[in-house]
């Protein structure tokens, strides 16, 4: 397949994560820790509060008059009686006040009591993330000083450049952008390689027009048939509108029929998927034209709406996580979105949790490269950082034959 | 010689930071409690002596619930008025009686301001000679006091 040439490198923890450090890091988490703590049981004694007085003013319309003692400054009082009891001035805030009656007041406060509690809410999770940076501190800090070493490998063939490291599991995903920086050096490679690749497959692509048969799947007719019905939509849907479901449902059609012939192929499916896809469009006559007219004014729409196609791709890839939650191995060869979606091919087996968390960065960037690439050849995938400058980087194994 | 010398430098420095200062702002806070409550028998008798002054007999006031509700009130009998005396105790009062009390208390208040301020005086002369015995140690010339004419 390829020269599997290992570069790597040996990294001891102690030295990325000095140790008295870390530790200061974990005090200043937990003091943090603390505060939201006491804010937290500030919160909740106001809720208390809240609702005894909800109690207090639901039962003070039943009678006409209360005896009480009437307090006249903070240290004297006077025995009187309440009147008016369904009468209550409720302060608004900005000295602003308000006359309700007892069952007013209590939406009011019942309201109040709501928001409170989405405070609470809040600052519930805002803990638990200082909990998980705590403990993330500490095993750090007890990592380091056990002596743990970060190694890191990868071959100058992209195929399954993957950092791999003996540590924790924490680490994996800043090693994995760590990788990702230091694979720079073989992107020219594959770029080139990409670029090689794509010419081969417009080659196919016309010679595939001449031809009726060329599907390899039995599936790719219904595929075809229901993308035939579904491309206006999706084309449309994907420009930028919010008919995100379409573009999952045509999407997951398709994909559910492809995954397991992914599950066999591996590789090779990708391949054979965007020769699909090219052949899906050019297979049947009423699709050719439109894939012609789609590749051209696909492209520019594409150019002239980066953003939204970004965003429309975002959603659709948020229902295709969950999507590939339910059937492991989903690829969505959707139109508008072949690259973070076969990116997520290749990545399934690092789970969806990197999918789901890396199509941000890759579906922004990615309609750049769409002058270079043809529609079924934008299998440029993105990195699962997202942080990257947006490279013409793929982990897919296409452009090897 | 010089490190007994930082050593006790040192040491005073710590009783400082450690001892005085804490107990200073400690002080300090007592007695602005203590001004709170004068303030509060102080606005006290001024009321009373308005309602005398104006012969209010009834009252209505709006009575706060909790978390700024309030109700409509009515006091339908001023005459007769119950004062905190301390120790969870309230006292039925005329006004006349009230106004002695709060005037006895008052002066009970003002001699426990007194102490403290005398306490807190006395803290930061402590400090002061601290450091003081601090500037000697590390023989800084004394910072000269700026005499005033003193007819």
């Amino acid at each position: 397949m390829g020269k599997s040439e290992v570069k790597g490198t040996v990294t001891s923890l102690s030295s990325m994560f000095p140790a008295e450090e870390v530790q200061k890091a974990a005090k200043m988490v937990e003091e943090k820790l603390s505060e939201k703590q006491n804010e937290m049981n500030q919160l909740k004694e106001f809720i208390a509060d809240n609702t005894s007085l909800i109690n207090l003013v639901q039962k003070l319309p039943d009678e006409l008059h209360h005896d009480i003692m009437v307090p006249f400054g903070k240290a004297a009082f006077f025995p009187g009686r309440l009147i008016h009891t369904n009468e209550f001035l409720v302060l608004l805030g900005e000295s602003y006040y308000t006359e309700r009656t007892a069952k007013q007041t209590v939406e009011i406060l019942k309201r109040r009591g709501k928001s409170l509690e989405s405070k609470v809410d809040a600052l519930k999770a805002v803990m638990q993330d200082l909990k998980a940076e705590a403990s993330f501190f500490d095993s750090t800090a007890s990592e380091a000083a056990e002596g743990l070493v970060e190694i890191r490998e990868y071959e100058e063939d992209n195929s399954t450049e993957r950092a791999s490291q003996s540590g924790s599991l924490e680490l994996e995903t800043p090693s994995v952008a760590e990788a990702d920086n230091k694979m720079g050096a073989s992107e020219d490679d594959e770029y080139a390689r990409i670029m090689s690749r794509l010419e081969e497959l417009e080659k196919e692509e016309l010679a595939a027009e001449d031809n009726e048969e060329n599907l390899e799947d039995e599936d790719e007719d219904a595929n075809a048939v229901e993308s035939d019905g579904n491309e206006d939509e999706l084309t449309k849907a994907a420009e930028g509108d919010g008919d995100e479901d379409e573009l999952t449902k045509a999407a997951f059609h398709r994909k559910k029929d492809e995954c397991y012939s992914y599950l066999d192929h591996g590789q090779r499916y990708s391949e054979s998927q965007s020769r699909k896809q090219l052949q899906q469009f050019n297979g049947k006559e009423p699709i050719e034209e439109m894939s012609n007219k789609y590749k051209h004014q696909d492209l520019t729409k594409q150019f002239a709406s980066t953003g939204l196609t970004g965003e429309p791709v975002t959603k659709g890839e948020i229902s295709h996580g969950q999507i590939i939650q339910q059937d492991t191995q989903t690829l969505s060869p959707s139109i508008n979105a072949f690259a973070p979606f076969e990116k997520k091919s290749v990545q399934t087996s690092k789970s969806e949790f990197d999918s789901s968390k890396a199509f941000t960065g890759s579906i922004v960037e990615h309609t750049q490269n769409l002058d270079k690439s043809s529609v079924g050849t934008n299998m440029t995938s993105l990195q699962s950082s997202g942080s990257q400058p947006w490279k013409p980087v793929s982990r897919f194994k296409m452009q090897r034959k | 010689m010089d490190s007994l010398r930082h050593e006790k430098i040192q040491k005073f420095e710590e009783f400082v930071d450690r001892r005085l200062k804490p107990d200073l702002v400690h002080a300090i806070a007592e007695r602005d409690k203590i001004f709170d409550q004068q303030k509060i028998f102080s606005d006290l008798r001024k009321n009373i002596e308005n309602l005398e002054k104006n012969s209010v007999t009834s009252l209505r006031t709006l009575v706060n619930l909790g978390s700024e509700v309030y109700m409509q009130a009515e006091v339908p009998d001023t005459q007769r008025i119950f004062v905190d005396v301390g120790l969870g105790f309230h006292v039925e009062f005329t006004w006349s009686e009230a106004l002695k009390f709060i005037s006895l208390r008052e002066e009970k208040l003002e001699r426990q301001i007194e102490e403290y301020t005398r306490l807190i005086a006395s803290i930061k002369a402590q400090i002061k000679l601290v450091c003081e015995g601090i500037r000697e140690l590390l023989q800084i010339p004394e910072e000269k006091t700026v005499e005033g004419r003193v007819f």
